[in-house]
């Protein structure tokens, strides 16, 4: 700190500096607000640990003598590891073929490589104002004869117009002399691509590829639209008719609920700066 | 730029490896997205096989003007505007608020930025149950609180504009955790210079705020709002999750996918109608252009003049 700031402290003029009441305040206001987004969670997580009577008869009393089986009967009951396997295969065969597809769109771009690629890439980046696809989308897949089918089901998630403008901002940081090198020692343009450019944009990659992931694994318009059959479900979906059947029985939904947040909660934490910096790409420099 | 990869037949390979993702963008993307106006003229319904036929402006003119659905569907307008409205000023001026005071040297402050942005990732399906619960009328949390004040609330099971109000509420606590990352982004940019400058001219607190942080921060403010008005026009799975298609609650991209898709519930049932769906998403299209586009406007001035 400054001298002019230690000869000021008693003038309201540091900001943020002085410990009193401002930093009481926003430690109150602070707390007020964890409570408004623990206090669900802690709800859900004490409603998991309770029997359906005592629920009842008090819904906000402490679980003060934890009852677990919730759980078993939600796993079984929901039908769980069938929708999370539905849902992990959509998740993992979507992303995987948009990325691999979306690096090869992206670097061309990135590099000029391509006639047009200023135009190419306006086009991607259109679709962002474009009108809603979901009615000719939805006609594609039914004369297609994908409708009610996984592979119809995953085409629908192979494209994604965000992630190609994260990976060619990305992509031009890469010096472009590696390529004029690489080339003289006779790699080839995919190999190139594949082996040395890939590995030297895995923040751009990750970002995208948590991005688009999270945005299949929590979707629940498409999978109600698309696919009726339940052994197609995924998770979100399977949740949905799950609490059409046990609504009413709030310790069992909630402890399928708290089955499915906790990982997601667990790899938030692992994940949240590669989210972070997708959604803040660009936004800083307007 | 110059292309080192070889020459002759080579030279097509970057084209050749660019065609399956641009052709999927095509055909899963954009021409759909494009055919929506042909079939906003058409009486396309969702069933396998059936006749399409041209309709001319039929589904406009009944959208927009024929009886009480017309009605209906123009409150349906309106409610998005309102919904628009209020997530957009609340989630903006509480993210701004949370990012400044997350912005200064405080303990936990990694914690609490976890903590509010956590929902982002959990979810319209997570979210609403979570919500659902702890808004469970029979003595849940919330409504034990309201108790303390003598008020009591079915919540989301109450009168429409009140069941409305409260997922204007949680679309809010799901989403406020994005415009606060963007924010705390945009503060972060800014040079200590500046505010010890203002320090030096004996500026105070709401001064500092105004005439450095706010200009400043410009960037970030016009992301925000323009993700906020556009996402919330758009927004309507938590009205799926939370409340299902009830009268007096709904909003139009929900009445987009109920008419189009055929969504029962009570006594409402409506049928696959797809020419009339795809105009009700052009209606939506050109609210939403019309909307941005006048913001993009507004900011856009706005950024001149405070640049100079």
């Amino acid at each position: 700190m400054s001298a002019t700031t230690s000869l000021k402290t008693r003038t309201p003029s540091q900001p943020f500096r002085r410990v009193g009441w401002g930093k009481i305040g926003s430690y109150a206001f602070l707390v007020v607000m964890a409570i408004i987004y623990l206090g669900p969670l802690l709800m859900l997580v004490n409603t998991s640990l309770r029997t359906t009577p005592s629920f009842m008869r008090n819904a906000t009393a402490l679980a003060t003598q934890p009852n677990f089986e919730n759980f078993a009967e939600a796993w079984e009951k929901a039908n769980f590891p069938q929708y999370l396997l539905n849902s992990a295969l959509y998740t993992v065969s979507a992303t995987a073929i948009y990325v691999v597809t979306a690096v090869f769109v992206a670097f061309p771009i990135a590099r000029g490589y391509v006639k047009r690629s200023g135009l190419l890439l306006t086009l991607f980046v259109i679709a962002l104002f474009l009108p809603p696809a979901l009615i000719p989308q939805f006609q594609l897949i039914l004369r297609l004869g994908l409708y009610n089918n996984p592979v119809g089901y995953i085409l629908l998630f192979i494209v994604n117009p965000i992630g190609i403008v994260i990976l060619v901002n990305y992509i031009k940081t890469v010096p472009k002399e590696l390529d004029e090198a690489a080339a003289l020692d006779g790699c080839g343009y995919f190999r190139f691509v594949w082996s040395i450019v890939l590995p030297l944009i895995r923040p751009a990659l990750a970002t995208v590829i948590v991005l688009h992931a999270i945005g299949i694994w929590n979707e629940i318009i498409l999978p109600t639209i698309y696919l009726t059959n339940s052994n197609y479900y995924p998770i979100t979906r399977g949740l949905i008719v799950f609490q059409g059947v046990y609504g009413s029985d709030w310790p069992v939904l909630a402890a399928a609920v708290l089955m499915l947040t906790l990982p997601m909660v667990i790899l938030f934490l692992f994940l949240q700066r590669y989210i972070v910096s997708g959604l803040t790409a660009g936004s800083v420099k307007g | 730029m110059t292309y080192h990869f070889g020459r002759g037949r080579t030279r097509w390979l970057p084209y050749l490896l660019l065609l399956p993702g641009l052709i999927a963008y095509f055909v899963v993307a954009l021409g759909p997205s494009l055919a929506t106006s042909v079939y906003s003229f058409t009486d396309a319904t969702g069933l396998p096989g059936a006749p399409i036929n041209w309709v001319g402006l039929d589904n406009y003119n009944e959208f927009l003007f024929l009886g009480q659905a017309a009605r209906d569907n123009l409150n349906a307008v309106g409610r998005t505007l309102v919904f628009c409205f209020f997530v957009t000023t609340i989630q903006f001026g509480i993210g701004l608020l949370v990012a400044i005071v997350l912005n200064q040297k405080l303990r936990g402050r990694n914690f609490f930025r976890t903590l509010y942005f956590m929902p982002v990732i959990l979810g319209a399906v997570i979210q609403g149950l979570i919500w659902s619960l702890f808004l469970y009328p029979l003595g849940g949390p919330l409504s034990q609180f309201l108790g303390i004040f003598g008020l009591r609330s079915e919540f989301l099971g109450a009168q429409p504009t009140e069941a409305f109000a409260w997922v204007i509420a949680i679309q809010i606590w799901a989403n406020m955790g994005t415009t606060m990352i963007i924010f705390l982004a945009g503060l972060q940019t800014i040079s200590e210079d500046y505010y010890e400058a203002a320090r030096i001219d004996g500026a105070n607190h709401w001064q500092v705020f105004a005439n450095v942080t706010w200009p400043l921060l410009t960037p970030s403010v016009n992301t925000n709002l323009l993700l906020n008005v556009i996402g919330s026009l758009q927004a309507w799975q938590l009205f799926l999750v939370l409340l299902g298609y009830r009268n007096g609650t709904q909003v139009l991209g929900y009445l987009i996918y109920a008419t189009g898709f055929g969504q029962t519930s009570g006594s409402m049932v409506t049928s696959f109608r797809q020419g009339y769906a795809a105009a009700a998403s052009i209606v939506m299209f050109v609210l939403v252009l019309v909307i941005g586009l006048s913001l993009q406007y507004i900011l856009r001035r706005r950024e001149a003049r405070l640049m100079g």
